[in-house]
């Protein structure tokens, strides 16, 4: 697997130093050349839809990092511009002002080492596509070899527990199973950076604490760094070694929170820490607090 | 999609009563006059049917028709999404399409039959013409309909354009498409039958004109009900294909899983 990582990487390089070609990201210089910039840094970070008299800024000034193997969470009230924010990061539309970066380089289009998952599952899922297709069709352009493709599929759909859906079609399928697919498509493709917009909205109480922990599991065992935008503070606390308090409009970084709960985590314990708590309620007042 | 034994016995009795209606005004108001009885139509029929000059004929219509109809489908879909997709190609094309619209491809028959002669060919580019202005603006339409989450999914996993075109919007165009294959289908049989009858291409279309010049009336109308089956067989062969490449689709869902 960390063969597969790293050449889709130097593919990426090799785009961005081909002038004239569609490149994903630009080569920056580094200022500081002796520690390594963040896997993802977001510097002054601005977004306004639409121009002139319809012009409305949703993003006014973000600034956050988030390092190698980290969990992050994003938190803020609906509409504050968190979607927004990750389609910037995602590359699927250009920031107004400041930059995303990846490893120091501007994000610039979709970058090949990350993976979003999209708060509308059900229509980022294929209709005519069964589960397992819509889990291979990202793949196809990775040139896998067959074993790998089947592989990669099968421990992806077992991850989120759907190996007895693979034949069906999605809209075949619960909301909540359907948002595990979504999961499930990501976690096949392996991506380094993993981006996800309320990927647990839909489920099960159940459900939702064993994918809490898949995430968990996944960071630890490949190292991913992972981006979480979710509702739910106690979630967001749970997982995250740090959480980013969205608020205000537009939107800026009301604060980030260090959270501090000693790792392992674990659903019971954890979560009945004071520590635990502690945090939760100082996100919560954060957010609480009248914009 | 089960058809009920009672909704078959209405059509059937439909049917049963057209065919009386028929035989009542051939045999009592216009008798001798040149519409035929059902009966003789029936004999005519039946005579028809074995010999394998109709055969040939009837096969030359449906291969036209076919051929045209799958080869205005491959282009329409492809210069549909064309047009769909890079707004140079809607601006440049937009003003041709709109005015070739509302012509019927019959009128400009005559031309065709100038520089193709009276030929399979000619029967078939008049096919290819006539579906193929359907087909493009409702694949445009379909390209539109596309759900931009879809798109965005595709491009957030590193799939470059012409993969997302192929793998993401032309089959979320596939039920406009589709509607627009079926909708052409007896169209273009028509067109084929039409060029055989004025334009002289092969097929049934000219053995009609054969047995109307010869004033061989009851061939001629057994000749235009091979026709009316033909166009059923065609409609329904082009449901089907429509109902099992779309079985995804809302539409089809239930039908599919009934
Ligand atoms: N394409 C667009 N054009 C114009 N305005 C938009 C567009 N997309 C989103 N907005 C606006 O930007 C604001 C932020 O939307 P966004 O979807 O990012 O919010 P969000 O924080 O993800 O909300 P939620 O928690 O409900 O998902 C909203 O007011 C929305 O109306
Ligand atoms: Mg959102």
């Amino acid at each position: 697997m960390k063969t597969i990582f790293s050449t889709s990487r130097t593919s990426s390089a090799a785009t961005a130093a081909q002038p004239g070609k569609n490149a994903m990201t630009e080569e920056i210089a580094p200022a500081d050349t002796t520690s390594a910039p963040p896997r993802l840094d977001v510097s002054h970070l601005a977004k306004t839809y639409g121009m002139g008299d319809k012009a409305r800024t949703v993003i006014e000034d973000l600034t956050f990092t988030v390092d190698a193997g980290e969990v992050v969470c994003i938190v803020g009230p609906s509409g504050v511009g968190k979607t927004t924010l990750l389609k910037c990061l995602a590359g699927l539309h250009p920031s107004s002002s400041g930059r995303a970066a990846i490893d120091g380089r501007t994000i610039s289009g979709p970058p090949p080492e990350m993976a979003l998952v999209f708060q509308d599952y059900n229509r980022s899922l294929m209709p005519w596509l069964t589960v397992r297709k819509n889990l291979m069709l990202p793949l196809r352009h990775l040139h896998l070899s067959a074993a790998e493709l089947k592989e990669r599929c099968d421990d992806a759909l077992a991850a989120v527990g759907l190996s007895h859906a693979e034949h069906q079609y999605p809209w075949q399928l619960s909301g909540g199973m359907q948002q595990r697919v979504a999961i499930a498509r990501a976690l096949a493709y392996r991506p380094e950076i993993l981006i996800m917009d309320e990927p647990f909205a839909s489920v099960d109480a159940q459900t939702r604490f064993d994918l809490e922990d898949l995430c968990l599991k996944i960071r630890r065992d490949f190292n991913m760094t992972i981006l979480v935008v979710t509702h739910d503070i106690d979630e967001a606390v749970y997982l995250a070694d740090r959480v980013v308090v969205l608020g205000s409009k537009p939107a800026r970084v009301l604060r980030i929170v260090d959270v501090d709960l000693p790792a392992p985590r674990d659903q019971i314990t954890t979560r009945s820490l004071p520590e635990f708590a502690r945090q939760r309620t100082d996100v919560l007042s954060l957010i609480k607090r009248p914009a | 999609m089960k058809i009920q034994p009672k909704t078959l016995l209405t059509s059937a009795a439909g049917f049963l009563v057209a065919v009386a209606a028929w035989q009542l005004v051939a045999t009592g108001p216009m008798a001798g006059g040149p519409l035929p009885t059902v009966t003789s139509v029936a004999v005519n029929l039946a005579a028809v049917v074995v010999t394998e000059a109709f055969w040939t004929s009837l096969a030359t219509t449906v291969g036209i028709a076919l051929l045209g109809l799958l080869t205005s489908a491959v282009a329409g879909i492809a210069l549909g999404i064309l047009v769909g997709s890079f707004e140079p190609f809607r601006y440049a094309t937009v003003a041709v399409l709109e005015f070739l619209k509302p012509i019927p491809p019959i009128v400009i028959l005559p031309l065709v039959v100038l520089v193709l002669g009276p030929t399979g060919q000619m029967s078939w580019f008049l096919v290819f013409l006539g579906c193929l202005l359907p087909i493009i603006m409702q694949t445009v339409d379909g390209v539109h309909d596309a759900d931009p989450v879809a798109r965005d999914t595709a491009r957030s996993y590193g799939l470059k354009e012409p993969e997302i075109l192929l793998r993401v919007v032309l089959p979320s165009a596939m039920p406009f498409i589709g509607t627009a294959i079926r909708v052409a289908a007896p169209g273009a049989l028509i067109i084929t039958v039409v060029a055989g009858l004025l334009g002289g291409g092969p097929g049934l279309g000219q053995s009609i004109y054969q047995a109307q010049a010869g004033g061989d009336y009851p061939t001629l109308y057994a000749l235009v009900i091979v026709l009316g089956v033909l166009g059923m067989f065609f409609q329904g062969a082009t449901s089907a294909v429509e109902r099992r490449m779309l079985h995804w689709h809302e539409s089809f869902r239930e039908a599919a899983h009934r």
